[in-house]
């Protein structure tokens, strides 16, 4: 064996092990969990009103806090990457805070800001407009936290698009809208998914900041975090576990999703992963893999 | 696997509830000993303040040996809940007998704890109202937190002892008031509950925010969010006392709140402090501890002594648990899967 061997063999256990006890093995033990007391038990957990309340509330929530951010992330990443302001490295500097912030913090500014004592807060109510305790103040919480995700997924891929590519199909005779479909969007799409897919799960298993602005009553405004935390609360561990292993499949799948559709041409797949949904996406230049 | 899990937990508990060292300086020595109290978090102040430093004190005076209290503060039922998991505290400080049971259950707890003085209970109060100064929804009762327009505060059941007082407040006092609507004469159980019901159903119609524990959901009422908060009166009293805005109601019918202290067997035994242990819930019995509690907002146990309860107002209608039926048979009848409270809130979603 030689000195590269050893220390690639090293490196690799490493990395294994640090991602099986970090991750696998809670992960694991969790599902073991939940799945002890057998399926009826698991699927009759989901099945209670206010379980099922509070997943659709969630994943409701989620959704739109995805899209709304997908949107207005891009809409920031493109204007931090392409124009030059005053001010802008400061922009930039601020857009990875909330991943800094404690959630719970959060959620205090919001209910700050938003509160009844609050200017915003007052005449946003007398407008009939209740964003606290209510689903805008949780779709909000979900924006605050995910913030920087599709800003940050994005930046890089755009900073890595080539303006002459888009000139060089303009010159070629394809319009504007041609440009931007057949070029920008392949380009920008692996980055942008990510942004998007990182955003779902991450608002899918927000708790901390929730919990102050949600008003957290059940089959109202209980996301599904608080749900579990009030079966863990009120001795219910079986009802808990079944209710997070299921946000956990949800995310999990959502992540396998991810990898399938940011792939990389040409990259070798297990001969099980179905070839069929998705298809690769083109990166913006074809990036030679590194061969292992 | 089981194993596993209990032991991450633990390490989450220990993380989550915050252990205050006392007193950081102690030399080694024979004389020392040390005492691990698990509380709940309303009396803290009463504890780090007073009576700690009295029990230290006395017990020095009585054997000259030097304690050392260890404390922690968290919500009821999660200090319960970490005592199961391991937490090994000597004594157990908490906000209702429901979570001394849960630690009788597992084995923990092996002595009649209810047979002590008082039937085991150290502190009482009362579940009272908060309202805005100057009362501008002129709150007086149970049924004004019914009416369109009033917005109510309790914190959920499920995650706080305290929510499960205010629901059981708010059932008796249907029952009281059912009774009273029949012009004394006891109405049959069947339609005595469906009056409780009906008021549990309007008041949680008005419920706007529930916070995870009592503290947090004054936090809110202060915050300016709801017109009324219900919560203990002890919760209350220290805040209005130093001006806060706003008032106690104490309505006509509520219930009589007794909290429990009791000596974790197993583990005061496995530290072989159990003379300590004993000798400081007999402590919070004695007359010492009893007037720091009053002072800090709390009722005397015995209900009747109006002496020392002073200008604190005597709900004519006062019921306690037992009253209902007991601990075990309430929580199941208001709390369970097809319980009442259970009903109402699943209820409230359809007709929105």
């Amino acid at each position: 064996m030689t000195t590269q061997t050893v220390i690639r063999l090293a490196l690799r256990s490493t990395t294994v092990g640090y991602v099986f006890a970090l991750i696998f093995l809670p992960l694991a033990v969790l599902t073991w969990q939940s799945f002890e007391a057998g399926l009826d038990r698991f699927l009759q957990d989901l099945a209670a009103p206010q379980a099922t309340a509070a997943l659709w509330l969630t994943l409701e929530t989620a959704a739109i806090a995805t899209i709304m951010n997908a949107a207005f992330g891009t809409v920031s990443a493109v204007v931090l990457v392409r124009y030059e302001f005053p001010g802008r490295w400061l922009l930039n500097a601020l857009v990875d805070l909330p991943f800094a912030i404690p959630t719970l913090v959060a959620g205090l500014m919001i209910a700050a800001i938003y509160g009844p004592t609050s200017i915003l807060g007052s005449w946003l109510q007398q407008g009939g407009m209740a964003v606290l305790y209510n689903r805008p103040g949780i779709i909000l919480a979900m924006l605050f936290v995910t913030m920087p995700f599709t800003i940050r997924s994005l930046q890089p891929v755009l900073m890595g698009l080539e303006r002459d590519q888009e000139e060089a199909a303009f010159t070629l005779g394809a319009g504007p809208w041609t440009t931007f479909w057949k070029i920008t969007v392949p380009s920008v799409l692996p980055g942008l998914l990510t942004g998007v897919f990182l955003t779902f799960v991450r608002a899918l298993g927000e708790f901390g900041s929730i919990v102050i602005v949600a008003g957290n009553i059940p089959m109202k405004t209980q996301v599904a975090s608080v749900y579990v935390y009030g079966e863990i609360e009120s001795y219910n561990p079986q009802a808990a576990t079944s209710v997070s292993v299921l946000i956990l499949m949800l995310s999990f799948l959502a992540l396998l999703l991810l990898e399938r559709l940011t792939r990389p041409p040409g990259e070798r797949l297990p001969r099980w992963v179905p070839r069929t949904f998705g298809g690769p996406i083109r990166r913006e230049a074809e990036q030679p893999t590194v061969a292992a | 696997m089981h194993i596993i899990l209990r032991k991450l937990l633990l390490a989450a508990f220990m993380a989550a509830t915050s252990v205050v060292v006392t007193s950081p300086f102690f030399s080694e020595g024979a004389e020392n000993r040390e005492l691990i109290v698990a509380a709940y978090s309303v009396p803290k102040e009463a504890y780090e303040r007073h009576i700690i430093p009295a029990f230290q004190r006395m017990w020095k005076q009585r054997t000259g040996q030097d304690v050392r209290v260890r404390t922690s503060y968290g919500a009821s039922g999660a200090q319960a809940r970490a005592i199961l998991g391991g937490f090994d505290a000597d004594v157990a400080v908490l906000s209702l007998e429901a979570d001394v049971d849960q630690i009788v259950k597992g084995g923990l707890i092996t002595h009649d704890w209810k047979k002590g003085p008082h039937g085991g209970m150290i502190s009482a109060s009362v579940v009272a109202l908060g309202v805005r100064k100057g009362n501008p929804k002129g709150i007086t009762g149970w049924q004004d937190l019914g009416k369109p327009g009033v917005e109510v505060l309790y914190p959920n059941p499920k995650t706080s002892g305290g929510a499960m007082w205010d629901v059981i407040a708010i059932y008796g006092a249907g029952l009281k008031l059912a009774e009273h609507n029949t012009g004394g004469k006891p109405p049959s159980a069947e339609a005595a509950d469906a009056q409780a019901l009906e008021l549990l159903r309007r008041i949680q119609r008005n419920v706007r925010v529930m916070d995870k524990s009592g503290r947090e959901s004054v936090t809110t009422f202060e915050r300016g969010v709801g017109d009324v908060i219900i919560t203990y009166e002890n919760e209350l009293l220290p805040r209005v006392k130093s001006n806060r805005p706003y008032e106690i109601i104490v309505p006509n019918e509520t219930v009589w709140i007794e909290n429990p202290a009791a000596v974790v067997d197993r583990y005061a035994d496995r530290h072989k402090v159990r003379d300590v242990a004993e000798a400081f819930v007999a402590f919070l019995h004695g007359p010492e501890a009893q007037r720091a509690f009053v002072e800090l907002g709390f009722r005397p146990l015995d209900k009747g002594d109006a002496k020392q309860t002073g200008s604190l107002p005597q709900p004519a209608k006062l019921f306690t648990v037992a009253d209902l039926g007991g601990w075990e048979q309430i929580s199941g009848k208001l709390f369970g899967a097809t319980g009442l409270w259970t009903r109402v809130v699943e209820d409230s979603a359809r007709q929105h």
